[in-house]
């Protein structure tokens, strides 16, 4: 068995990947038997960064020690159950117990324990060590629907005529809110019905009306098939681009028996509004430029495909390779991602934090990285940054468009106020070098003038740049005229 | 300066029970212990870390670190149930550590084992001490283990010092080296103040440079500016680097600490003590505004430094009766400890949960929170002002007389924001907020 190798990965657990389904129910509570810091960076740092959520509130964990990892995580679930009893955290919830990476490495499988425990809890085994999170989440939407949505559907429920499941919007999933929004205006746009959006608007409570709808958007190719499988009702995956939403929303009505005059009839008002731009942007000089240019894309399933169809077949944008998540074999890996980014960097890259990362070492100040996936702090909660369906493709073209603009300019010719001398500032050497109070006081106060978060940067570059002039002009300290010319230099900025 | 608006009436609480923590310890408060190690590693110029751990783990702990540590790419063997379970965790690491050898710029690979990997044991003895002439260095932090990043940054800080640290030159005399992450202009505060006295400072760990590690074992003393680094003030030590516990805080804590350095310095006794006069007058003198009186505040953070601010915030004329910190206690927290009860705390919580600070919430009333982002959720929901400990500390000097105005000074300002969170509250969860979510 030959040993793979993993570069800044970009796929997360099943333990994440489960989690970030079932703390989407108001009335879960989940314990995860785990050590600190899987709870912490799952339910207090990571998910701050990709859902903005100061903390995930419906997540305990069993905080796996030294002695647990000998004897077991038993006792620790248990004193964690009470405790969450004691203090009222389980009032009017269900109890989801889930196993992590360590918890399975001394098998600790709590089926039994739980039953005993609470009748009505259920323990979901995360697969952790083997499978991703998109496994997780397809197995974790499958679960919930088999515990608490199917045996509870009555056994003649016929799904009401005209409605529609979004399936698939979860904690974790990169700019949902904006797409969810775009799905729904162009589901009822057509004259459907939303029936649920599970689970990101559903609950325990809600999972048997899953099955009254009559057919199923799964909003991600990651993830959700499995679930839209189970409900046995025909289903359609959420659409890119001008084209793809156009026949996503032919065969929707036809599915669900809308008179095509209906479809035609917002389509027809679709393309004179929220499409208009592309229209625009179209017969403008704008879209000469998009059979300039080069983009790599680096995103989960749904997003690769859509992007490349979108830019690559409909607008006629070189695409010069692209890597989903799940990744296919014949895609790159990270390794490969990263070597390809620093040989050369296409104009655009749509990505995650790791190509962030790979451009910035190699310094390819001329690409234009747009995020695109996870992982990687970014806040996307409003609902006006789609990239799926019409005001998606209005979206990324709009976007496009601007970053164009802002190399166009970056290229003009500028003469500064003050030229810069000498390059930028290098590293400060090991020793500290002494400073006067006057020049010591003077950095301070340059640095108050800094915005907020930028100031450790700031008083690095200053200090570095301060402390290198000196030692330039052979002083032994740093004077309040060296400060003074450093600051003047911008070392700050 | 304005007037500090909102007061809590002194004495207003009726005497209790001395406060126990939380009832229940559910959710404890710190990062991941092992983010601590990968802060110290990943800044390092030069370091190529290998991870050894589970996918889920490797996302986490890469997702913050590459915002709050280092752009630095990290290399793992994909490690699952086949590969823990065959006994591969060995030959797994030794491919890691292979690759990270191979980029031209790398000079030494921090092995960092983690949880499933600890778990399965991974034995330092088959690793190989180096590459290509570049050290290994084998970083164990399983979070089960560690309990609060601020001590995984020593465990990860010892182990390259063990490594690093220059043994064979003589010490320095005058030389001083300083341990803790603090705001860069820190150190040029100290240094200036310690130049007066005839010695300085050599540098600051943990820092970006192994040359720095290197220059640690020449100083003639180590502060440990921050009372968590045990283990690597412990390989100081018994280089015969003279330890001064405790930091320049405030001014009681400035001048006992110019002290201290002076005699672990062998400095002139009679500058030392006319310059620690001299800070502490400084001190005092801003002091005497009394910049926080009448304001009571909650010190909750998880970098293990939160009684140096809390005995800042006393000193600025605030009453703080609860400090709670992610690391255990230890000879380096007590001073700071009993300092702090001596001056009106009531309670100082190590190894807390967001129940002991909720607790601690319900109990007395406080008219700023500086908390962990959980906590400080949970008070903006009630209308307190109330601010990240983390963002918040490390953004301005925090030591001497000019670090003291510069932190206290903006404490001050927090106070007034208070009809903001007012503001934001009532339209969210007040009437209005609640007639909407009907």
């Amino acid at each position: 068995m030959s040993i793979t190798l993993i570069r800044d990965i970009s796929d997360t657990s099943s333990y994440w990947g489960a989690s970030w389904v079932f703390g989407c129910f108001p009335d879960v509570h989940i314990v995860c038997d785990a050590p600190i810091g899987c709870y912490n960076l799952l339910g207090m740092a990571v998910t701050d960064y990709t859902d903005a959520l100061p903390h995930m509130a419906n997540l305990t964990p069993t905080s796996i020690r030294e002695e647990d990892v000998i004897n077991g995580t038993a006792k620790a679930l248990i004193r964690t159950i009470d405790d969450l009893r004691t203090m009222g955290m389980l009032a009017g919830k269900r109890l989801l117990v889930v196993s992590t990476a360590e918890s399975e490495m001394i098998s600790a499988d709590h089926a039994q324990l739980v039953a005993q425990i609470d009748p009505e809890a259920r323990f979901f085994w995360s697969q952790s060590l083997e499978q991703d999170e998109w496994t997780g989440r397809e197995r974790a939407l499958l679960f919930a629907w088999e515990q608490y949505g199917k045996p509870f559907v009555p056994a003649d429920v016929q799904p009401r005529p005209r409605t529609v499941n979004i399936i698939g919007p979860s904690l974790g999933c990169f700019n949902a809110p904006s797409d969810l929004y775009e799905l729904k205006r162009l589901i009822t746009g057509i004259g459907a019905e939303i029936n649920l959006v599970y689970p990101y608007e559903g609950s325990i409570a809600t999972t048997p009306k899953l099955a009254e709808a009559a057919v199923n958007v799964v909003m991600y190719r990651e993830f959700g098939q499995g679930l839209a499988e189970a409900l046995g009702r025909p289903y359609l995956f959420a659409p890119f681009g001008v084209f793809g939403t156009t026949a996503f929303l032919r065969e929707l009505g036809q599915l669900l028996g809308i008179e095509p005059a209906q479809v035609e009839a917002f389509i027809a008002h679709e393309k004179r509004t929220t499409l208009q731009p592309v229209w625009d942007l179209w017969r403008g000089p704008q879209s000469d430029w998009f059979a300039t240019v080069d983009c790599a894309i680096v995103a989960a399933r749904s997003y690769a495909d859509g992007l490349r169809s979108f830019l690559g077949d409909e607008l006629g944008m070189k695409i010069a390779w692209v890597s989903g998540r799940p990744r296919r074999e014949d895609e790159p890996d990270n390794i490969e991602i990263r070597k390809r980014l620093h040989a050369k960097a296409p104009a655009f890259v749509f990505g995650s934090i790791n190509e962030k990362i790979y451009l910035a070492e190699a310094n390819a100040r001329g690409t234009h990285y747009i995020p695109a996936t996870f992982p990687g702090p970014v806040v996307r909660r409003t609902t006006g940054t789609p990239f799926m369906g019409y005001a998606g493709a209005a979206n990324l073209m709009q976007e496009l468009v601007n970053r164009f603009y802002e190399t166009v300019i970056n290229f003009l010719p500028v003469e500064t106020v003050t030229p810069a001398a000498g390059g930028p500032p290098k590293p400060s050497g090991a020793e500290t070098m002494p400073w006067t109070k006057e020049a010591t006081d003077r950095l301070n106060a340059a640095l108050d003038a800094v915005p907020y978060l930028a100031r450790i940067s700031a008083s690095r570059s200053l200090r570095a740049a301060a402390e290198q002039a000196a030692r330039a002009r052979g002083l032994k300290e740093v004077t309040l005229e060296i400060i003074e010319a450093a600051i003047a230099q911008g070392a700050a900025s | 300066m304005a007037e500090i608006i909102p007061l809590t009436p002194a004495g207003a609480e009726a005497p209790a029970e001395p406060f126990r923590g939380g009832a229940c310890k559910l959710h404890p408060q710190t990062m991941c212990p092992a983010f601590g190690a990968l802060r110290v590693l990943t800044r390092i110029e030069g370091a190529q870390p290998a991870m050894v751990t589970d996918t889920g783990c490797l996302y986490g702990l890469t997702f913050v670190t590459h915002f709050y540590a280092a752009r630095k790419s990290i290399v793992a063997p994909a490690l699952g149930t086949a590969e823990l379970s065959s006994g591969k965790v060995q030959e797994a690491a030794n491919a890691a550590i292979a690759e990270a050898a191979t980029a031209a710029n790398t000079s030494f690979i921090p092995v960092i084992s983690l949880c499933v990997a600890e778990t399965a044991g991974l034995a330092e003895e088959l690793l190989p001490k180096e590459v290509d002439g570049k050290p290994v260095i084998l970083v164990r932090v399983p979070a089960y283990a560690i309990h609060s990043h601020p001590e995984a940054k020593d465990v990860a800080l010892a182990a390259v010092m063990r490594r690093f640290v220059d043994t064979s030159g003589e010490h320095e005399p005058g030389t001083l080296a300083l341990i803790g992450e603090v705001f860069p202009a820190d150190p040029l505060l100290i240094d200036g103040v310690l130049r007066k006295m005839g010695g300085r400072v050599v540098t600051t760990l943990p820092g970006r440079h192994v040359d720095e590690i290197k220059q640690a074992g020449r100083a003639a003393a180590v502060a440990a500016l921050h009372p968590f680094y045990r283990e690597t003030i412990g390989v100081l030590r018994e280089r015969g680097v003279a330890v001064v516990s405790g930091a320049p805080i405030g001014a009681e804590g400035s001048a006992a600490w110019l002290r201290a350095i002076g005699a672990a310095l062998d400095l002139d006794e009679d500058v030392v003590e006319r310059v620690a006069a001299e800070e502490e007058a400084a001190a005092r003198g801003f002091l005497a505004s009394k910049p926080l009186q009448g304001a009571t505040i909650l010190v909750s953070g998880y970098e293990g430094n939160e009684m140096l601010y809390a005995r800042l915030l006393i000193e600025g004329g605030a009453r703080v009766p609860y400090v709670s910190t992610s690391i255990g206690p230890s000879a380096l927290t007590a001073a700071d400890e009993a300092w702090l009860k001596a001056h009106g705390t009531e309670a100082v919580i190590y190894r807390k949960t967001l129940e002991d600070d909720q607790a601690a919430m319900a109990r007395w009333s406080f008219d700023l929170v500086i908390g962990t982002t959980t906590l400080a959720a949970y008070a903006k929901e009630k209308g307190i002002p109330s601010v990240y400990y983390t963002n918040i500390l490390s953004v301005r000097p925090l030591f001497l007389a000019g670090g003291m105005v510069a932190s206290l000074s903006f404490v001050r300002d927090l106070l007034n924001r208070k009809p903001i969170y007012d503001r934001m509250l009532a339209f969210f969860e007040g009437d209005e907020g609640r007639e909407a979510n009907r």
